[in-house]
């Protein structure tokens, strides 16, 4: 049979409890032990009266990105959902408001221009909720109840998630919610009886451990927590606060702090300072805040001092498109600012790796003595994945610092020219090891020096260290058969999940084509690029940015020029739009 | 025969034998001679020495500009960072570890023009390190282009017509910024320098120590040492640095007196 992949959307406006009703399509459905990737849109302006707009894609097999297509449309306000309709299927599922709060003229509602196949679904959202718990801001759960009543899912699920997500508030508030969701549910099984249908029933639902909803930002947050964070020092930018709210409310609790600064330039600035006193500190922050860090993080890379600093990419450049995303830093955080100065970049494809990727970028950070840019996206960090809950191992989060050995006597050189370039590093307070940490160029001893001899040399070494941490950052991983490949796809971020599903989706009708997973931006493992792209036909490359900034960085680890697949939309990158690309190149090199 | 490398070897040495080189280190500073910023330096490595603070436990935290070399002067742990971000990196030194005791260092550009936008919230966030700024009206590093504390109509190189923008008042900014402990010296008195500091260290909150010295290489008519002099005096004997009101009337009324001006009780 086939399996179950549903894609709901709920659409409406600031207002109508769009998002609240998103959240708790994924919450059940979850708990109903599906695969659930959910991912909200919504506008800039807090009360601009914006289109608010929830995706969830529910599966029986693993989730990796949402795709073009929905099947199923619960319309809270007919006017914003006109826009969506361009990306319904046509026998698309649609429940909407009979009597909607504000009435539109026939001949412009949103069935008007819908295609003739749509099975829709009308109820009185409003009436239904104000008659059974007296007023009409249950609509958006009568509206769950109908989907789920219409859709064949679990209605207990859907109560579970209610009380969940109501638990902190009154029991009146609870029981409110509750019955608007009978009611609509009740309702719809009554007034749609011949038409009901079954589109969540699965033979087999993935069985594994107990999985929680995280969002990237969630997992980002817990994972710095868990790394043993201390110090979290940033400034208020989309899409990154969650981040630091979180953190404000949990880190003390764990005895350190969060300070809000005065801007992204003195959030860095004092990351910096709190690494080079030995505590672990980070800083999160989107596009326009990491242009102003990158002095200071070139001055951690000059000066040797660790940081964490996350970039959650949104769309560029200056202000851009705040609540959309975009691939488009990657030449910002790989080669931003003044001079050579090489840093560890990596970037996670999924929840669960923004989690592990940040706990292991505090000990990069220690060990290599480098600012560590995690690289993010509006999608990955405000997505919600179903996942089991990471949990960081020992080795993962043990100190990095490797401390001077130095014998009396003996003068202590911070900046000893090893052959791994790694010096070991003195923190204040460790006597007789004082040095000063500075952003000129200088000798092993810390003192400044512009001697052509000096600067060679030490350029060398702190480019050497940031190659060798090519053993501890993770290699790049394929997903292809053995032998040749009409099509190997390349992917980093979010748009990676996209590029698998489409890449499996083309073995399904028969292509012999491959994906190759990079997360090790910078440095990068050149041997097993090349490996990957030495049997392939030809490289795709597909980047939510409108230049291909990967294809500029590693496309000359190509047997011939890569193929861009750019998109600048601010939107995810759609599965299926890579698949029609790996169809089209497979078929012209068939011929 | 006496080379002049040896005539100085033996000077250092003899320098040496004189134990000057217990806070400061042996790297010459690069400063002018007749900077007064050596007269800074003798008053806070007397300092440290009066707190009998061990000098691992000591940062000393700096920007960019002729003060920014100073970590290299002296035998604590050293910060040079980038241009006018002395105080973040400093919050961020203290705040991982509170035992350490931090001085943070820099000249009037860094600190009031491309820094200028932190002191404000340094201050009102009150975080217990010691700001020291150097304040000689002048860009020394870049060979003497206007400050945001040079005189009204300064001409330069870079201002020959005369400055149009008027200067800043560091102390006053200070206190209207909220700062726990303010303190304004002159670099020709390391002795009540070393005295300010003593007292600015104690105090378990953040004190700035606004000091006005001269640029002897490209300052040839305002904060000349014959000038500064001339100009420079204590507070009155019956100024009472607690209370905040007589300390705004005495920096209204009077540029040049020196000493502690604020401190919170």
């Amino acid at each position: 049979m086939p399996g179950v992949d549903v894609t709901v959307e709920v659409c409406g406006m600031a207002g109508d409890g769009t998002i609240a009703a998103g959240g708790m399509i994924n919450d059940a459905m979850s708990h109903g032990g599906f695969s659930v990737l959910g991912f909200d849109s919504y506008p800039a302006e807090i009360r601009g009266f914006g289109r608010c707009v929830t995706r969830s894609r529910v599966g029986d097999r693993e989730i990796r990105a949402l795709d073009e297509e929905t099947h199923v449309l619960i319309s809270l306000n007919d006017e914003e959902s006109k826009s969506r309709v361009p990306v319904l299927t046509r026998d698309c599922v649609v429940l909407f408001d009979s009597n909607p709060p504000v009435l539109v003229e026939e001949d412009r509602s949103l069935v008007a221009i819908l295609d003739p196949e749509t099975r829709l679904f009308p109820m009185p959202f409003g009436d239904l909720a104000a008659a059974a718990a007296g007023t009409q801001r249950g609509r958006n759960l009568v509206a769950l109840g109908g989907f789920a009543a219409v859709c064949g899912a679990d209605p207990e699920l859907f109560r579970e998630a209610i009380r969940s997500k109501f638990k902190a508030k009154s029991q009146s508030v609870l029981q409110a919610n509750l019955k608007s969701f009978d009611a609509g549910y009740a309702y719809a099984l009554e007034k749609f009886h011949d038409r009901l249908l079954t589109m969540f029933a699965s033979a087999d639902l993935p069985k594994g451990p107990e999985k929680v909803m995280l969002s990237g930002n969630m997992a980002i947050g817990k994972a710095a927590l868990d790394a043993g964070l201390k110090l979290y020092f940033g400034y208020p930018i989309t899409p990154a606060t969650p981040i630091m709210e979180y953190l404000a409310r949990e880190l003390p609790k764990r005895g350190g702090a969060v300070v809000q600064m005065e801007d992204e330039i003195s959030s860095i600035g004092a990351v910096l300072g709190a690494s080079y006193a030995g505590k672990r500190a980070m800083t999160a922050t989107s596009g326009p805040g990491f242009a102003l860090m990158t002095e200071l993080i070139t001055h951690g890379v000059m000066a040797e001092i660790p940081a964490v600093i996350l970039n959650a990419q949104r769309g560029g450049p200056s202000t851009g498109l705040p609540t959309k995303t975009e691939q488009s830093d990657l030449h910002a955080a790989v080669f931003g600012g003044p001079g050579d100065s090489y840093r560890i970049v990596i970037a996670p494809t999924n929840v669960t790796e923004c989690y592990y990727y940040t706990v292991k970028s505090f000990q990069l950070a220690e060990k290599y003595q480098t600012p560590v840019i995690v690289l993010t996206d509006f999608y990955l960090d405000n997505r919600v994945e179903n996942v089991p809950m990471p949990e960081a191992r020992e080795e993962d989060v043990r100190d990095g610092n490797i401390y001077p050995n130095v014998s009396a006597g003996e003068p202590y050189k911070r900046y000893l020219r090893t052959e791994s370039g790694i010096s070991p590093r003195s923190i204040p307070g460790q006597a007789g090891l004082q040095f000063t940490a500075t952003g000129l160029e200088h000798t092993e001893r810390g003192k400044p020096d512009y001697s052509a001899r000096n600067h060679m040399e030490m350029s060398a070494k702190r480019f050497r260290k940031i190659q060798g941490a090519l053993a501890d950052l993770p290699e790049p991983e394929e997903y292809a058969p053995d032998g040749p490949l009409s099509v190997g796809v390349i992917g980093w971020g979010s748009t990676f999940g996209s590029a698998l599903e489409a890449v499996l989706a083309a073995r399904e009708r028969g292509l012999r084509v491959g994906a190759l997973k990079i997360t090790s931006l910078y440095p990068y493992h050149e041997a097993a690029i090349r490996k990957f792209t030495s049997r392939c036909e030809e490289v795709l490359i597909p980047e939510l940015n409108y230049s291909g900034q990967l294809i500029s960085l590693i496309g000359r680890l190509c047997r011939k020029e890569a193929i861009p697949l750019n998109l600048a939309t601010g939107e995810p990158f759609p599965p299926s739009l890579i698949r029609k690309k790996i169809e089209e190149l497979a078929e012209a090199g068939a011929q | 025969m006496k080379t002049p490398g040896k005539v100085l070897a033996d000077k250092v040495r003899a320098i040496g034998e004189a134990k000057i080189f217990e806070v400061r280190s042996e790297s010459l500073p690069t400063w002018c001679p007749g900077c007064g910023y050596f007269g800074i330096h003798q008053g806070l490595n007397a300092c440290i020495k009066e707190l009998g603070m061990p000098l691992h436990k000591v940062v000393t935290v700096s920007g960019i500009g002729c003060a920014g070399r100073y970590p290299f002067f002296t035998r604590t742990y050293g910060l040079h960072t980038v241009h006018g971000r002395t105080l973040p990196v400093a919050t961020g030194v203290k705040m991982a570890n509170p035992d350490l005791t931090v001085f943070a260092v820099g000249g009037d550009g860094d600190g009031l023009a491309i820094g200028g936008g932190h002191l404000p919230h340094v201050a009102r966030r009150n975080v217990n390190i010691n700001y020291l700024l150097f304040d000689n009206s002048i860009y020394g590093l870049t060979k003497g282009q206007p400050s945001p504390s040079s005189p009204l109509g300064m001409t330069s190189k870079a201002s020959p017509y005369g400055t149009l923008d008027k200067p800043l008042n560091a102390t006053l900014m200070a206190l209207t910024y909220g700062a726990s402990f303010v303190a304004r010296l002159f670099a020709g008195d390391p002795k009540g320098i070393t005295n300010a500091l003593v007292e600015g260290a104690r105090h378990p909150g953040f004190s700035i120590f606004h000091i006005y010295t001269s640029c002897v290489t490209f300052d040839k008519s305002f904060k000349t040492w014959e000038h500064l002099k001339e100009w420079v005096h204590p507070l009155p004997k019956d100024h009472d640095p607690t209370d905040l009101r007589q300390a705004f009337d005495q920096v209204l009324q009077d540029d040049f007196s020196v000493g502690v001006i604020y401190k919170r009780g």
